[in-house]
């Protein structure tokens, strides 16, 4: 099992610690629902320094990007891009955030679980390929804190000085006194907030600055709970290799571009399900549940919980298209009883990011 | 923290509590399963009248992230269900032994002498 630089730091505020991918992780510190509201109402703090990070450094590093992924990468300095990773069927990876650090240097950050995974994948296409570029693994050499939450800009503005020039998605590095840091004004909540990269001993540093500054830290229970009230896809659940972009509601990160891995049969395929969003007045929701329409089966909640915010059971589930067009009134089954679901056209919260 | 274990009732490997009153047995969770629970946040208890054979799972309780199922420490019928846990499920955390869950009319008394006393439930929380 592996552990995170700031693991020591877990166990010293009492958390509970379970296996996630391998890594002895903090699911969660106190109280689950406090942890989750803390980030909506003020600022939490998370580790997820197991995340993988990618370099790849040279004068067409974008256009290689441009070629791995199939969301558009013709962004500005300082800008990010989410998009998933495509095998040659058009079928999912990863899904990843690429960060334009200047022209000549992008940094991926991918899941834990698939770290292996993905740089097998993104070496095979460099060696094919002929882009001007070098392509380095350093999460080994990486810890990451992610700060969310409506007063995580003002709390990180004290501890690290100038952020507040960064927009939305956007990324610079910072150089002072507390060390070398990599900020993105990105996050997996919903809620404005930052992911802060930065060598082992910076983040402990920054982790123990942020605790003695009141920032709660939270687990990734909490974490989880928070992107699906906002609807975010996670890999093993709403995105698999069985799935293409079309299916899981990743259109809008497909771009017309020229060549892309996985375009062709992209191009060629056809969707087979959509994601849909639905709540329960009663009940909540679990992954793995059916989810019927017209008294059939017509898919499966990928991912489930009760959102402590709207006080309701709230899921993700994978309907099959041709049993689908046009259906709103949706049920889950749960221990053989079927519940009414809501069905939701926006996310269950709006979240507050900039 | 020390977790809660009251001597004057009867206890299953499934962190049941369950206090005996002649023929009726009233059922709810302990301590040291709302701790580790977490916060609850939904309850499912059966009909009044459902007749339950030892062990069987009568009901489910939820937190966030997980769903717990709820086994009859005893044979009986459900003769009460605690229906203020359905809008105040975080009852059970803050008062897990106040909290019952349902009372049983036992079919067979003999089955209590099968339950765990509370010295012996310490040691499965150790």
């Amino acid at each position: 099992m592996m552990k995170t630089s700031l693991y020591d730091k877990h166990v010293g505020l009492n958390a509970k610690i379970v296996d996630f991918a391998g890594w002895e992780m903090p699911i969660s510190y106190s109280s689950l629902k406090e942890e989750i509201l803390e980030v909506r109402n003020g600022c939490g703090a998370f580790d997820v320094s197991h995340m993988g990070e990618f370099f790849i450094e040279g004068a067409e590093a974008c256009d290689f990007m441009d070629h791995l992924i199939p969301n558009d990468f013709q962004v500005a300095n300082g800008k990010a891009v989410y998009s998933p990773l495509l095998n040659h069927d058009g079928k999912i990876i990863d899904d990843l955030i690429a960060y334009k650090l200047s022209d000549e240097l992008v940094m991926i950050c991918v899941n834990a679980s698939n770290i292996e995974k993905d740089w097998t994948w993104i070496s095979s296409i460099h060696k094919k390929s002929n882009f001007d570029c070098k392509i380095f693994n350093r999460s080994n050499d990486y810890s990451l804190i992610a700060i969310q939450g409506p007063k995580s800009e003002s709390i990180l503005k004290e501890q690290l000085g100038e952020i507040e020039d960064l927009d939305y998605y956007g990324i610079k590095k910072l150089e002072n006194s507390h060390g070398s840091f990599i900020i993105a004004r990105t996050g997996y909540t919903g809620e404005d907030g930052f992911e802060v990269f930065g060598n082992h001993e910076v983040i402990n540093s920054l982790w123990d600055r942020l605790m003695s500054a009141g920032v709660l830290p939270c687990g990734l229970g909490a974490r989880d709970t928070l992107r699906v009230e906002v609807c975010y896809p996670l890999y093993g659940h709403e995105l698999s290799e069985d799935l293409t972009p079309y299916d899981c509601s990743l259109k809008w990160t497909v771009k017309s571009k020229v060549d892309y891995v996985g375009k062709k049969a992209l191009d060629e395929s056809t969707p087979k399900y959509k994601l849909i969003k639905i709540s329960l007045e009663k009940g909540i929701p679990r992954e793995g549940y059916k989810v019927m329409s017209n008294g059939e089966e017509v898919g499966i909640v990928t991912s489930g919980t009760m959102s402590p915010v709207i006080s309701k059971g709230i899921a993700l589930a994978r309907v099959e298209r041709s049993k689908t067009e046009g259906v709103k009134s949706y049920q889950v089954e749960i221990r053989g009883k079927t519940y009414e679901a809501n069905y939701h056209t926006k996310p269950f919260i709006s979240g507050g990011h900039i | 923290m020390a977790t809660k274990i009251p001597e004057n009732l009867k206890y299953t490997k499934e962190h049941e509590w369950a206090l005996v009153e002649g023929k009726n047995l009233t059922v709810g969770i302990t301590d040291f399963a709302q701790s580790s629970l977490g916060d609850i946040v939904y309850v499912e208890l059966p009909e009044i009248g459902f007749e339950l054979k030892k062990d069987d799972p009568f009901g489910v309780v939820e937190s966030i992230k997980s769903v717990s199922d709820l086994y009859s420490p005893v044979s009986g019928k459900v003769v009460a269900i605690n229906s203020d846990l359905q809008d105040a499920p975080e009852k059970i955390n803050e008062t897990a032994y106040e909290s019952w869950l349902i009372k049983i009319e036992m079919s067979s008394e003999a089955e209590v002498a099968q339950l765990l006393d509370s010295n012996n439930y310490k040691s499965l929380c150790e």
